[in-house]
């Protein structure tokens, strides 16, 4: 099953790898957004699961190397704001079998730190890393454009690992 | 490092490169975009309003008449941060290319007053908004504008 794609609706957005540049993202997807009809109380869920997906690939992905760079893509897909966050693969994603709940870190039994996915994951419709063709990981964000409430989005077709 | 280096030392810079449909509208991604980085720059709030005004009139301009609203074509804007000015590119498909003319008319208040059409004003407003502009041809083929806004210490 195939969901169509408006290409006429659709923005790039291209970063230096450096951190604080998350929070020009953020303003420009959040205007993005606006304009698409997403509420704004979901506007506010994508500005911080969006700065959260840049920087784990400013980070991790690109390994904070100051010469690389964040490629954001944001469409329509169907009813849904999509927003892919690529990095260009320093570190490819290497997803944990178990990753500690909060109370296990709070317990110290980890860091406290490494908390992006699943708060992202709370955040949005759907989301989770795609495959894609170049070097790199990417990340995909889904919200609904016109419903407050997260009912989910139609996924991507292809290879998907949700979080 | 000696003071030789230091002065020969190439400028740093950033860059942030936006595509935009071409469609009215998606000037405000362009204008929030630019502004949430001339915040970070450090520039007062009175030059980010002038730099959000440029910008929206710039994209404008290459929506309505660079590319003669298609929506399938794009606007690209380019946005490099250096230490001490901010530098913004904007350029569309050139669907119609801008006559050199009307990059350095003023317009008069009183004939434009007396038309149906009270438009006309974005480059005008540019150059007295912007501390350099310069109206080029794009890589692309298509036209492009070049704005410079200093960074005051």
């Amino acid at each position: 099953m195939t969901y169509p794609t408006n290409p006429i609706t659709s923005m790039e957005l291209i970063l230096p790898n450096e951190l604080g540049y998350e929070l020009i993202a953020r303003d420009a997807v959040a205007a993005f957004a606006w304009r698409l009809g997403v509420p704004i109380d979901r506007i506010d869920d994508l500005k911080t699961a969006l700065c959260e997906a840049c920087i784990n690939a400013i980070e991790h992905g690109n390994s904070l190397k100051p010469d690389l760079h964040v490629e954001i893509l944001c469409r329509v897909e169907d009813e849904c704001l999509v927003i892919e966050v690529c990095d260009e693969g320093v570190r490819p994603f290497a997803p944990k079998a178990e990753p500690l709940s909060i109370v296990e870190k709070l317990a110290g039994m980890g860091s406290l730190r490494g908390m992006g996915l699943m708060l992202i994951s709370q955040l949005c419709d759907e989301s989770g890393f795609v495959s894609r063709d170049d070097v790199g990981n990417c990340f995909r964000l889904a919200f609904q454009r016109h419903r407050a409430a997260s009912l989910g989005c139609s996924s991507n077709p292809g290879s998907h690992v949700s979080v | 490092m000696d003071k030789h280096d230091d002065t020969s030392r190439e400028p740093v810079e950033k860059i942030i490169e936006l595509r935009l449909p071409s469609k009215l509208g998606y000037e405000r991604v362009a204008m929030d975009t630019a502004s949430s980085l001339a915040r970070r720059m450090g520039f007062h709030d009175d030059r980010v309003e002038s730099l959000k005004t440029a910008v929206s009139e710039a994209v404008t301009n290459a929506i309505e008449h660079g590319n003669q609203q298609d929506s399938a074509m794009k606007v690209v804007v380019l946005l490099t941060a250096r230490d001490d000015e901010l530098i913004i590119s904007v350029a569309d498909q050139g669907r119609k290319i801008l006559d050199q003319d009307d990059t350095t008319s003023s317009p008069h208040i009183a004939d434009v007053l007396e038309k149906f059409d009270k438009g006309g004003w974005g480059i005008w407003l540019i150059r007295e908004l912007m501390d350099e502009v310069e109206f080029t041809t794009a890589p692309s083929g298509g036209n492009q504008v070049r704005m410079v806004i200093h960074l005051e210490q």
